[in-house]
């Protein structure tokens, strides 16, 4: 219990830091539950505990993902979310895939590894738009579509994954019978549940918890993924007042998603020796294929490449979705390569989003050459 | 004109229009609480961008639609057109170190000008119709109604100590 303590107390500190560097605290997160961990001073241990906080960090993270989720949005903006999201799909999951087994890791593990590779941090790319006063440019909302469409691979990717070994129908029938349950709830309880969550007392909080925690715990007693449980629970939660959701749950996901991070540095070991040489090109390339599918993204959507400079600047960040494809799937070495390129591609994302404006002005500028030209074609 | 709203996954609401001259104009209430104004005049690539505080952005909506008269403390002026045209301004103002520690009784507040204190911002907390004992302290922001004359008097005899 101290070690939680401990391990809380470094993260307000380094909140606190960041906040006022406006700099992204995850990878600071995962530095100092490393340094906390068995990997740095041993001060904290992973117990019963701590493992039950990562745990809750993660559903209400996903939880978070489904009330974000609007179907019926992305339908009717399929033309402009797909082709981008395509895009950045087949791009970054080809080199993570390709780099991956190259260095000799199974075709799961690579697959896994890909993924964290290919997904960026919502909360980052957001952030950074926010953050750095970039909202109205025309390139912000296909950064924002990005992220939604990068979310659904997640779910899919979550699907596949999770199935595997199980007979594929008997799991397509009990994933489809929960859903059908919680988004007939979510539709004959609408009244209900919105009066619930208009009253003042502890009742609106103490059911979207106990919501999240019902729907876990019942999943993973029918073998159901409860990943992708939370994640439908939010989808069809968010049917009915999506805001007060958000607001009643974002004080666990806020606290449990920090101890979800250090935790993941404290457990990150380091003793098995690490290919410094890997990570580092893994993670080095994680940002080149970020650019590499930015360019493609501002040409195809913005007859632009310049504006795939201000695509790629802002999504560069790798942060909790690849952290938790890590702690739900990883073995230690890929957690450690991913907690390394988390690293390493949120600074570098941080610094870009800062000033890739300016490096996409200098390019722009006349007697200089850009990389590609503007198509004017009209 | 038109207005063009939508809805951000993630980010918030954002607000778009373009005016007569071809100007654009974007507002985006964020998730975070606060709201960024983007303004992009006609021909130019980059727009120049401000964000506000909830507050302060109720503050620019109020100048943009006339309601504040005066730069430096707020007033209001509320016309009843169809009793008599009655005019009624509500002003507020900061105690300043001179009338600290008096009460509205010692001030002589309505006898000497006419106006009526209606409330008062203490840090977080309001006083709704403070009663003639009530102790100004330093940094209080009080709430005054009456005429523009009133206020005028008020602001010479009071405010002015």
């Amino acid at each position: 219990m101290e070690g939680i303590v401990l391990a809380l107390f470094v993260c307000l500190v380094l909140a606190i830091i960041t906040k006022y560097l406006s700099i992204p605290p995850i990878p600071f997160y995962i530095i100092g539950g490393v340094l906390l961990g068995k990997s740095g001073f041993a001060l904290v241990t992973s117990d019963e505990i701590s493992r039950f906080f990562s745990q809750m960090g993660l559903i209400f993270l996903l939880f978070f993902m489904g009330l974000e989720l609007k179907l019926e949005r992305i339908a009717s903006n399929r033309s402009a979310v797909l082709t981008s999201g395509v895009i950045d799909l087949n791009v970054n999951m080809l080199i993570g895939f390709v780099a991956a087994y190259m260095f000799g890791f199974s075709i799961i593990e690579s697959l896994v590894i890909a993924s964290a590779f290919y997904i960026s941090s919502t909360a980052m790319a957001i952030t950074s738009l926010i953050e750095n006063r970039k909202l109205m440019m025309r390139e912000a909302e296909t950064v924002i579509w990005l992220m939604v469409f990068e979310d659904l691979v997640l779910i899919i990717f979550l699907a596949v994954i999770s199935a595997g070994g199980q007979n594929p129908l008997i799991f397509l029938l009990k994933i489809a019978g929960v859903l059908a349950i919680l988004y007939a709830i979510a539709h004959y309880g609408k009244e209900f549940l919105i009066s619930l969550l208009d009253r003042s007392d502890e009742l609106p909080i103490l059911f979207t918890f106990g919501a999240v925690l019902t729907t876990a715990s019942v999943s993973m007693y029918l073998g159901v993924p409860e990943t992708m449980m939370v994640i439908a629970l939010g989808a069809a939660l968010a049917t009915t007042d999506p805001d007060a959701f958000e607001q009643h749950a974002r004080p666990f996901k806020d606290v449990f998603l920090v101890v979800f991070f250090v935790f993941f540095g404290i457990t990150i070991n380091l003793a098995g020796g690490v290919n410094v040489v890997m990570i580092l090109s893994i993670s080095l390339l994680a940002v080149v294929s970020k650019f590499i599918s930015g360019l493609l993204t501002g040409i195809f959507i913005h007859e632009s490449a310049l504006a795939g400079i201000e695509i790629w600047g802002n999504t560069i960040g790798r942060g909790e979705f690849s952290i938790a494809l890590a702690a739900l799937y990883g073995s230690p070495i890929i957690a450690t390569i991913i907690a390394a390129m988390v690293i390493v591609t949120s600074l570098v994302g941080a610094f870009t989003g800062k000033y890739c404006t300016g490096l996409r002005k200098w390019m722009a500028m006349p007697g200089r050459r850009a990389p590609h030209h503007p198509h004017t074609g009209r | 004109m038109t207005l063009r709203s939508v809805n951000l996954p993630g980010v918030g609401t954002k607000y778009e229009f373009e005016t007569d001259k071809g100007d654009t104009v974007a507002i985006f209430f964020t998730k975070t609480g606060t709201i960024q104004m983007y303004t992009l005049q006609q021909g130019c690539r980059t727009p120049s961008a401000a964000e506000m505080t909830p507050m302060e952005a109720r503050r620019l909506g109020n100048i943009l639609t006339g309601a504040i008269i005066e730069a430096e403390s707020e007033s209001v002026e509320i016309a009843f057109s169809a009793l008599a045209d009655l005019r009624i301004t509500i002003h507020t103002y900061l105690i300043q170190k001179a009338i600290a520690g008096k009460t509205i009784e010692d001030l002589q507040i309505r006898t000497k000008t006419g106006v009526t204190v209606i409330a008062v911002s203490r840090k977080d907390t309001n006083i709704i119709n403070p009663p003639p004992s009530f102790v100004f302290e330093t940094g209080d922001a009080v709430v005054v109604i009456g005429e523009t004359d009133q206020l005028k008097r008020f602001e010479r005899e009071v405010m002015v100590d």
